[in-house]
């Protein structure tokens, strides 16, 4: 795929703030038309001023790269994109039509088409009841869904959400996630920061994990998890003498059982190691295909590999060195091993 | 267009939730009632049905519509639209530069695709306009008042407007500035409240010491005079040496006086002149509506001080009304360029770093 097609296609974006804090290092970051990237870190990670660099909230230090082909930066672009930040706050005396009105119109949207609009994503976002009443006596989730609503208005093709389900009730999450999807569906590209990573797990098709201003991880779920793919068998009693000529790990676990790893997502070169443990009489406790879920990669993201303790949070400091995966961490003080 | 519009409708709609902006409308269509409720007659004034007789109150020494027009220009402009009616606007306004740099408001406004200078100044004069609009419903009001009551239609009147506005323009774009750099609409308002108590204590003391540097002006003519008619006169040394220490501690003091009053000039030529523009209003009625605003010469000398002295206690008799006479003719020369031009200017400068860190900052 083109770089003049992405989406976004960002590189080299650096930001330090005054007093020589480093909120991001040289991120490169690519999201592709149609779909929806998620973009993670602990507090303080730079995930905020990404985006806000983006949508010329704040100013690079360094940057290039360009917003649905246009160089970052350029006003105009914004009106082909929608933007909901975190702890947005439209006037309390506002209404929710109102504040999706206000947000089509500072896009440039027409009046009838903004009007037209707005009428839809009230619909869709199930406030039409509420339409009239002034945001100040709306609940949090309501908050978010307007905020939603107006940052749809503009019909964009790209949409940037910053917690677009913080203080939403889980009713409501899987909403905003159907609605994602909706987006992704209709060929619109969508970049979501967010903390609740299993919700990200079941609609991202890309993430990005920034830990203290760099970019420790980026790509599909997939490649993420390639290199910790693996099977895991359990057997009852010790380990056979001959896991080493397959190139299994074992480890003891309760009950008497052995647990053995083999670092493979192929379900074929299994067999013969199944074969060989039927043929030695051992008896097969379970068997079962090990991939890390996005929270193991988040964690595995931001854990200082030396320490073990979670980085610290903020950009301050040095940069980021992601340790490779590997799949045998967990067996360090097991048996056995190759 | 789409996107000015919606700023304006949304500093409608910041303004109409307030309340204050109605408030302050209505107590100036009050004040006009009351104005309206006020009248005139050989006798003295009435209130509605009520009737005051009153010995130099009445149409024997005021023509009808002399009171009406000294009402509107004293009460209406100097005491309401530039004091009570601007602090109102102040109150009701500080909130809108403030209200839109705080967090999670600005970030919506920045990411459209609408420049940040524009984006600020429109915001800015959101504001003005909704001044320009409390100033001209009081003003056309007034108008309808002396024309309907006092029965002269005087279109120069509706020059308060746009002076008025200026006036409150110097005022708001302190309050903007400050309201961008604290984000806070107490701190701007109380800012913007000690600036214009600092630029009305410049404007008194510029006014006393040129008052006092005319008195000392007018002593050492005087004095001079003396000793140079001594000296033609062939007057002994005990005459002219002491003549002569008179005019020496005289011209110190003159250099005193105007020395202090060219730190005032001067300070007063870089800041924004409040009670000058305001002032403007007052020359261009006395000069196209026919009204000379203020008392009678007679009773403002008795007012200011004694007849034959002043209240610097000059060696010589210079009169307190000759002092006035001649300050009312040097501010009278102040041309509109130094009054408004120099204001617009400082105005403009506190915008121009308005723009420049409203574009530069990170939100």
């Amino acid at each position: 795929m083109g770089s003049d097609s992405l989406a976004i296609d960002l590189s080299h974006v650096s930001k330090i703030y005054r007093g020589g804090i480093h909120a991001l290092r040289d991120i490169d970051i690519q999201v592709h038309p149609g779909e929806i990237y998620g973009l993670l870190g602990p507090n303080g990670a730079g995930k905020s001023t990404l985006v806000k660099i983006m949508m010329t909230v704040v100013r690079p230090t360094h940057a290039t790269g360009s917003l649905l082909g246009e160089p970052l930066g350029r006003k105009a672009t914004l009106a082909r994109v929608g933007y909901l930040p975190e702890h947005h706050r439209f006037p309390l005396w506002l209404t929710g039509r109102q504040a999706i009105e206000f947000s089509g119109a500072m896009s440039g949207v027409r009046r009838v088409l903004r009007r037209r609009r707005t009428s839809e994503l009230l619909e869709k976002m199930r406030m039409t009841e509420w339409e009239k009443v002034r945001i100040g006596s709306y609940s949090k989730g309501m908050q978010q869904r307007i905020g939603l609503a107006a940052a749809l208005v503009n019909d964009p093709r790209l949409v940037l959400l910053d917690e677009p389900t913080d203080g939403v009730d889980p009713v409501g999450r899987r909403e905003i996630r159907d609605i994602l999807v909706e987006m992704r569906e209709e060929g619109r590209s969508v970049l979501v920061n967010s903390h609740i990573l299993s919700e990200l797990e079941m609609v991202c098709d890309r993430v990005g994990i920034l830990v203290k201003g760099s970019v420790a991880m980026q790509g599909t779920m997939d490649e993420l998890t390639a290199s910790s793919q693996r099977y895991e068998i359990i057997i009852k009693g010790g380990p056979p003498e001959w896991i080493g000529e397959h190139g299994l790990a074992a480890k003891a676990v309760d009950g008497g059982l052995t647990k053995l790893v083999m670092p493979t997502t192929d379900p074929e070169s299994i067999q013969p190691v199944l074969d060989r443990l039927r043929a030695s009489s051992c008896t097969i406790h379970a068997l079962q295909p090990i991939r890390e879920s996005l929270e193991d990669l988040f964690l595995r993201a931001v854990t200082d590999p030396e320490t073990g303790n979670a980085l610290m949070p903020g950009a301050k400091g040095d940069a980021l060195i992601v340790p490779p995966t590997s799949p045998r961490s967990d067996l360090e003080d097991g048996e056995g091993g190759s | 267009m789409t996107q000015t519009l919606a700023l304006l409708h949304a500093a409608y709609r910041e303004l109409n939730a307030r309340k204050l902006f109605w408030v302050t409308m209505a107590l100036s269509l009050l004040i006009v009632a009351v104005f309206a409720a006020l009248g005139i007659n050989e006798n003295g004034i009435t209130i509605l049905w009520w009737e005051f007789d009153l010995e130099f109150v009445n149409t024997r020494f005021f023509p009808r519509e002399v009171f009406y027009k000294v009402l509107f220009t004293t009460f209406g402009i100097g005491f309401w639209l530039t004091w009570l009616a601007s602090i109102l606007a102040l109150i009701s306004t500080s909130s809108i530069v403030p209200d839109m740099v705080s967090g999670g408001s600005i970030d919506i406004l920045l990411s459209k695709p609408i420049g940040r200078t524009r984006l600020f100044l429109t915001r800015y004069f959101t504001g003005l306009i909704f001044v320009t609009v409390q100033v001209s419903v009081f003003t056309v009001a007034s108008f309808l008042l002396i024309g309907i009551r006092g029965g002269a239609w005087e279109p120069w009147f509706l020059i308060a407007i746009p002076l008025v506005v200026v006036f409150f323009s110097y005022l708001y774009g302190v309050c903007a500035l400050v309201g961008l750099l604290t984000r806070s609409t107490i701190v701007s308002l109380l800012v913007t409240m000690l600036f214009w108590l600092f630029i009305f204590g410049v404007h008194s003391g510029e006014e006393i010491t040129q008052s006092g540097s005319i008195a000392y002006e007018l002593d050492l003519k005087q004095v001079q005079a003396d000793l140079a008619e001594a000296v033609e006169y062939g007057d002994p040394i005990e005459v002219t040496e002491p003549l002569q220490e008179v005019v020496d501690s005289v011209q110190a003091s003159y250099d005193t006086w105007a020395m202090t009053h060219a730190w005032f000039y001067g300070a007063k030529c870089i800041l924004p002149k409040t009670s000058e523009t305001i002032g403007v209003l007052d020359r261009t009625l006395r000069k196209n509506a026919g009204l000379e605003v203020g008392l009678p010469e007679e009773t403002e000398g008795r007012r200011r001080g004694p007849r034959s002295g002043n209240m610097f206690g000059t060696t010589s008799r210079v009169p307190q009304r000759e002092i006035d006479r001649i300050q009312s003719e040097r501010k009278d020369s102040r041309s509109l360029t130094w009054i408004i031009g120099t204001s617009l200017l400082f105005e403009a400068v506190l915008l121009g770093i308005c723009c420049w860190l409203f574009s530069r900052r990170d939100f």
